[in-house]
């Protein structure tokens, strides 16, 4: 009797369990795989490089010459079997020439000597130049933008929910930045299909810097025998110094009702949804769309404009002024009449699609594809195609080409071709009509048993990449990307 | 208007698509297989944010974050 209630009770709990292991299977709560296995450390580092003749900071002429260097951390961790926390923590260091003609007069550049320097008590010393064309080496030549990212990200038993949070903080030596948003993440049809809602806000906001002429126009209280130019001279077109009491003919000044700007604040809101599909054993693809709204000062205050229909105005050497728009000036310069004006609302629509093909064990193909469309007027295609070929089971490389073009903004025009009786204008060169051809060679290193240590960093993966972008506006660029990601033991 | 309806059109019908068992997804799992930038790509997103007009729409930012568009 005991055996046999015994045997019933075995039979029970073994019922019960397999019941209990059938139950788990089908809804996936049984054995569950952690989202991130083990803490994960990722040094990614660029280097870029660019240069051009259209800079935006001496309205559309002058030198772009500009490098930037920006190392990154990026720490993953798991937090339990569902939770992950990532910080993503990098600076990015520049030296630019066209912002350090933000005061053009500096004395380090076309002006060269010692003493002829505004050295920003108000008055400038002796006979001032200053060039578009040449760098000078003011606290805007170089700057420094650091940022802070913090990611959370929670998956349910099955897996098939993500809830993401994020925060972030950055900050430039004119600008600050906070951003925080969430996401959520539905799969279903057996892990087939993807969905994603995103939304994201940044606060930004903006520690203006002027063009050295406006803002000491300014100070000046609008009197041209003042301040910085208390004993510098101003040139008309013909080369021939004016009387800047304005007894006697005309006296530069910028636009009528010219003012500082007293919004400071940018704020960009956008939603994102994306849909992802397996659409068979080799292929897949997603499609995504972004609506972002900024609001708030949307210009760049560092950015002059000169208009066709006022008279220009130099500092420096007459005999250049006839070169003024070539490089073979280095000791003229033309004083602006506005920063840019923009529109204090943007709205701008991305909408994508990625298709990525699995041809054989040695290549794939990654096809990209968006049209953006702007209430600005700026309507742009980009293309991308990269064909991953494995080498070997640890080498990968990565031959890429990217093809971009767009209409200009509504108030684009180049240098001297805007008119002061428009609202809105710029000279900002990004802001124009122009294509763009992108070349590329990626090369990938893995090492899935992370075999080479440094202290408790298992070595995973090398990655390196190389760009060259040529924009038809002359602008061309290089940049270089590396990244090393270890895995903690 | 016009263009998003086409967009989710085309998004409805691939639903339909033939659904994939986990045990088929070698291919689809491989790490050159994600539907992503390369997290090294953010260099050159970052800089194209700063070179271009548009923005958006590749994981990249949308503006804000920094003095670009």
């Amino acid at each position: 009797m005991q055996l046999n209630g015994m045997r019933n009770y075995i039979l029970l709990c073994t019922g019960l369990l397999i019941s209990s292991m059938i139950y788990s299977q089908e809804n996936g709560a049984g054995y569950k795989k952690r989202v991130l296995d083990a803490t994960e450390v990722d040094f990614l580092s660029s280097y870029y490089k660019q240069d051009g003749n259209n800079a935006s900071v001496t309205g559309g002429v002058g030198t772009e010459k500009l490098t930037d260097v920006t190392p990154t951390i990026v720490v993953s961790m798991p937090l339990n079997d569902d939770d992950v926390l990532t910080v993503d923590v990098g600076i990015s260091t520049y030296t630019s020439a066209s912002s350090s003609n933000l005061d053009p007069f500096d004395s380090s550049g076309a002006s060269g000597g010692e003493e002829d320097e505004y050295d920003g008590s108000g008055k400038a010393n002796g006979a001032i130049t200053g060039s578009p064309w040449v760098a000078s080496s003011g606290a805007s030549f170089q700057d420094t933008w650091g940022n802070i990212g913090i990611n959370y990200s929670h998956s349910s038993d099955d897996r098939n929910n993500v809830w993401g949070a994020n925060a972030s903080f950055s900050t430039e030596y004119d600008y600050t930045s906070i951003g925080f948003g969430g996401s959520y993440t539905r799969l279903f049809n057996e892990k087939n299909t993807e969905i994603t809602l995103k939304g994201q806000v940044y606060l930004d906001t903006w520690s203006p810097r002027y063009p050295t002429e406006l803002d000491s126009y300014v100070d000046a209280g609008s009197n041209l025998n003042n301040g910085f130019f208390d004993g510098v001279d101003i040139l008309d077109q013909n080369g021939q110094i004016i009387d800047k009491s304005g007894n006697s003919g005309a006296i530069w000044s910028p636009v009528t009702g010219f003012e500082l700007i007293n919004n400071k604040s940018r704020n960009s809101y956008s939603l994102s949804v994306s849909l992802s599909q397996i659409l068979s054993k080799n292929a897949q693809v997603s499609l995504f769309f972004d609506l972002v709204q900024q609001q708030g000062w949307l210009g760049n205050p560092m950015q002059r404009v000169y208009f066709g229909d006022r008279d220009n105005h130099y500092i420096g050497n007459a005999q250049n002024i006839p070169n003024y728009t070539s490089s073979s000036n280095t000791d003229v310069f033309q004083l602006a009449d506005d920063i840019e004006r923009l529109p204090n609302t943007r709205f701008k629509v991305p909408i994508g699609i990625r298709l990525n093909y699995f041809i054989n064990e040695t290549i794939s193909l990654r096809t990209y594809y968006r049209y953006y469309f702007d209430s600005w007027g700026v309507n742009a295609h980009t293309a991308n195609v990269e064909v991953p070929i494995k080498l070997t089971d640890r080498f990968t490389i990565y031959p890429t080409y990217r093809y971009y073009t767009q209409t200009a903004a509504d108030y684009f025009a180049p240098f001297e071709q805007n008119l002061s009786t428009q609202q809105y204008y710029t000279s900002d060169f990004d802001l124009s009509k122009f294509n763009a051809h992108q070349y590329g060679m990626g090369v990938s290193y893995t090492d899935v048993f992370t075999k080479f240590k440094v202290w408790k960093l298992g070595l995973k993966s090398i990655d390196l990449r190389y760009n060259q972008y040529n924009r038809s506006t002359g602008l061309k660029a290089n940049i270089i990307s590396g990244g090393f990601k270890f895995v903690l033991d | 208007m016009k263009k998003l309806l086409i967009v989710m059109l085309i998004g409805g019908s691939l639903t339909s698509c033939v659904t994939v068992k986990e045990y088929e997804k070698v291919n689809i799992n491989d790490p050159d297989m994600k539907l992503a930038a390369h997290p090294i790509e953010r260099f050159e997103i970052n800089f194209q944010v700063y070179r271009e007009g548009a923005s958006g729409g590749n994981g990249g930012k949308t503006g804000g974050g920094c003095g670009c568009n």
